[in-house]
């Protein structure tokens, strides 16, 4: 059997690079683990793009040493984190680069005793930690890991294979522990995607790596031509990022051919021009260090322009900050659909962060909404329940004073919105927007994304079905017989009003015949129709 | 010989509780194209309102002129030879400038202190009125200068605008301007803070609005006086006007409708309510 005594910093970060192209290989796999069969399911996206952003930053930072490459990998998790599942990925891995500083290179023993620090870091960053998730999957591999270690295994190969087998047998049992997962007769997501990575590394480390690693780009390219640039196509505004690297090459036959296609897969906005002499680069790049050697070794460099395209968008964002309109308290928003954000602009959101359902921004994305409002007052707004967790992260990482209030749905936003009062100070207004939210019911009709069964209701594939506050509450083949069963459930003489806010693919005509339904069965209420323009909801209905 | 109390009509005291109390209300101009009116003497608010909302004309006001006010203080000076006048916040109408500038041109010699209320609607009337009764009781003018100066801060004017159409077409009012155009149907209520109409929060149903108002009134421990008044919502502010009784059985409510300058951008069914803490 082969032995790994060592692992060096280079060799963590190819590590974790061909784990994450591992977990790539299955990220849809993992979406698709969805208890509930409402479209939220992208856990494996998620944890992707967490774990890209972590390998882009342990590339950034091109250090020997595991202990630079482990608070990079983490630094780089933090700011990249999606989701629910992403931020507890990012929680382990701070857990990892905390037990592992000072360490240039490590063992196995090494890797038990960060694995148990991260099980702890990751429990404590949950403010109720649910047992069957990926937390137990990370608690049960450190306890196998260090059972190992104990039994006097210190070769990274023996304690990662506990580690890997611990972690297969943890999620196979999510079920049991978590009823809502045997109900739905899956694995929970967050801990098939911790094994896939963990598995990736293992394969790493047995060497089978060499060829995976080797593979890597052609299969971003061929198998998956989507999920890598996800964040992209939901941005409304593209963020720029890396470097902006440019430079003139003089040499002698070049082949520009040759050139760009070596370079393609460096980085996007690629130019290459000139003749067999001079040729003109430019490129943006994660990693300029890898495209200027590889131009190093073909002729010599002139004229090298690196630039940090993060501090440009920095520069512009403290220039629109300067010219905004200062405000005491700033509300950041997360919205997605152009009506809906119209509603939030209209209200008097200072800045809207486009995500939602199955779109959920980065720590990084609300966190620059955050530091570019031009005030040190920040009220934000996740408006989904997988965002909640995203946005307090925020606040760790931002100097201004945040508050997140914890709005579940679009309607609670609003809600909360409207119970802004200009005169109240910063924290009165958090616990007024905070009461708010409990002063709306939210009813959203989808269609369900598989069949299933589940709180005693048979579901088919694509049949609409109803969610009450996020609880599923109906199915039927109509979304107006779903809304009329619903509220027929409600007390609706405590209500007054109905705002039925339709989605991106619903037809106007169909929202106001809705419309009509409600009024006809409550003459009382008063009944409002908004184009929302929201993915996956053919409604969000905010009753009140 | 008592202290004489001029007021402006943007007061919205009623012309009997003027009447009776002895002050003189000094009006507006309210003008619909060409036509001029006095605000409360050749029209009255109903008609304003009835206007406002089926005409095609968007009304203006215009504020007295100099020459209105040296009249008024002429004519007061025969009587005694003391004048208080409070005027709304000088943010809203250049009433105060009016006042003041008037006082170099009487033709009688006598005392004029002109106050700036930096109130409007009753959170100035019930100043006005209970100023009134002091000088009636033979309160000396500087004793009525310090009464109304303290009284200011203790006048706490809230109104409910159930839309925000009027507001839009209007264009402006203090910093209320930034709360123009919702995709919503939002029913907006407002103060007065430092002499501006200010945006206090949003509310998206007339029931919940009544709700905020009524816990505006609770919010205070000690009610002197209380007024609630509406443009065009008699049976609303009735109801109104019976719950906050509960809050102060032996008060006297003053009831009104609200003056046409804050009127025009309230709209139809505004309400108001106004609490005047009692002295400490």
């Amino acid at each position: 059997m082969k032995q790994v005594d060592l692992i060096t910093g280079r060799e963590f970060r190819e590590m974790l690079s061909t784990a994450t192209s591992w977990l790539e290989k299955s990220s849809s796999d993992i979406d698709a683990l969805n208890v509930f069969p409402v479209p939220d399911g992208d856990t494996g996206t998620n944890m992707l793009l967490t774990m890209r952003s972590s390998v882009d930053e342990a590339y950034i930072h091109n250090s020997s040493s595991v202990s630079d490459a482990a608070k990079a990998v983490a630094q780089g998790a933090l700011m990249g984190a999606r989701g629910n599942s992403g931020v507890i990925l990012s929680q382990i891995w701070k857990g990892m680069a905390e037990s592992l500083a000072e360490k240039k290179a490590i063992n196995g023993e090494d890797i038990a005793l960060a694995l148990q620090r991260a099980a702890e870091v990751a429990y404590k960053g949950i403010t109720n930690p649910v047992e069957g998730t990926i937390l137990t999957v990370v608690r049960e591999a450190a306890q196998a890991g260090q059972k190992c270690v104990d039994g006097g295994a210190t070769d990274t190969i023996s304690v990662m294979e506990a580690i890997v087998e611990s972690a297969g047998e943890s999620v196979a049992n999510t079920p049991t522990l978590l009823p809502v997962l045997k109900e739905a007769g899956v694995v929970d997501a967050g801990g098939q995607g911790l094994y896939t990575i963990l598995e990736g590394a293992l394969r790493y480390l047995r060497g089978e790596a060499e060829l995976m690693q080797f593979r890597k780009p052609q299969m971003i390219a061929s198998n998956l031509p989507q999920p890598v640039r996800i964040p992209q196509i939901n941005k409304e505004d593209e963020v720029p990022f890396g470097y902006c690297t440019e430079f003139m090459l003089k040499g002698e036959g070049f082949n520009i051919e040759k050139i760009r296609d070596r370079l393609k897969k460096e980085g996007e906005s690629l130019i290459v021009v000139g003749d067999t002499n001079i040729t003109r680069i430019h490129i943006h790049t994660m990693d300029p260090g890898k495209v200027i050697r590889y131009a190093t070794s073909l002729g010599t460099l002139h004229q090298v322009s690196i630039r940090n395209m993060d501090e440009q968008y920095q520069d512009f964002l403290e220039v629109q900050k300067s010219r905004a309109v200062e405000v005491d308290t700033a509300t950041v928003a997360v919205v997605s659909g152009d009506g809906l954000a119209e509603v939030f602009t209209s209200l008097g959101t200072t800045a809207i962060v486009p995500g939602g359902q199955t779109m959920n921004p980065s720590i990084k994305d609300i966190l620059q909404a955050v530091n570019a409002v031009a005030s040190d007052k920040v009220i934000i707004l996740p408006n989904n329940k997988n965002i909640i967790l995203t946005a307090e992260q925020v606040k760790t990482l931002s100097n201004k004073s945040i508050e997140v209030i914890p709005t579940r749905t679009i309607p609670q936003g609003v809600a909360a919105l409207l119970a802004f009062d200009y005169e109240a100070d910063f924290s009165t207004n958090a616990e007024l927007m905070k009461e708010a939210t409990s002063m709306v019911k939210t009813i959203e009709i989808t269609r369900a994304v598989r069949s299933a069964q589940l709180d005693g209701l048979s579901i088919k594939k694509k049949q609409a079905i109803g969610l009450l506050d996020g609880e599923l509450l109906a199915a039927g083949n109509t979304t107006i017989d779903i809304l009329n069963k619903m509220l027929a459930k409600m007390d609706m003489n405590q209500n007054e009003i109905v705002t039925i806010y339709y989605g991106a693919d619903t037809k106007p005509e169909e929202a106001s015949q809705v419309s009509e339904s409600i009024r006809e069965h409550y003459p009382q209420l008063q009944v409002e129709v908004v184009k929302g323009g929201q993915p996956y909801y053919d409604y969000i209905v905010s009753i009140e | 010989m008592a202290v004489k109390i001029i007021t402006d009509s943007l007061s919205d005291i009623t012309s009997s509780l003027a009447e009776e109390l002895g002050v003189t209300v000094v009006p507006l101009t309210v003008l619909f194209g060409h036509e001029q009116y006095l605000d409360r003497v050749t029209i009255t608010t109903d008609e304003f309102y009835s206007r406002l909302i089926n005409g095609n004309i968007w009304p203006t006001t215009t504020q007295p002129t100099p020459k209105t006010f040296a009249d008024v203080y002429d004519e007061l000076l025969t009587e005694t030879d003391e004048i208080l006048v409070i005027t709304v916040s000088s943010k809203l109408s250049g009433t105060y400038q009016s006042a003041v500038g008037a006082i170099s041109m009487t033709e009688k010699k006598g005392r004029i202190e002109v106050i700036n209320s930096e109130k409007v609607a009753m959170g100035l009337g019930l100043i006005v009125i209970t100023t009134a009764r002091k000088a009636n009781e033979g309160a000396s003018m500087d004793d009525l200068v310090k009464y109304v100066k303290n009284a200011i801060n203790r006048s706490h004017f809230v109104v409910y605008f159930d839309t925000l159409t009027y507001l839009a077409k209007g264009g402006r009012i203090g910093k209320a301007k930034e709360l123009m155009g919702s995709v919503l149907s939002i029913k907006q209520i407002l103060t007065i803070k430092d002499g501006e109409m200010t945006p206090l929060t949003r509310k998206r149903s007339l029931t919940a609005g009544m709700d905020y108002l009524y816990q505006h009134v609770q919010s205070f421990q000690k009610i002197g006086e209380l007024a609630v008044e509406h443009t065009t919502a008699q049976g609303e502010a009735d109801k109104l006007a019976d719950r906050v009784k509960s809050l102060a059985p032996d008060k006297h409510i003053y009831r009104s409708t609200v003056s046409p300058v804050l009127g025009v951008y309230g709209g139809p069914g505004a309400i108001a309510v106004t609490v005047l803490e009692a002295e400490k």
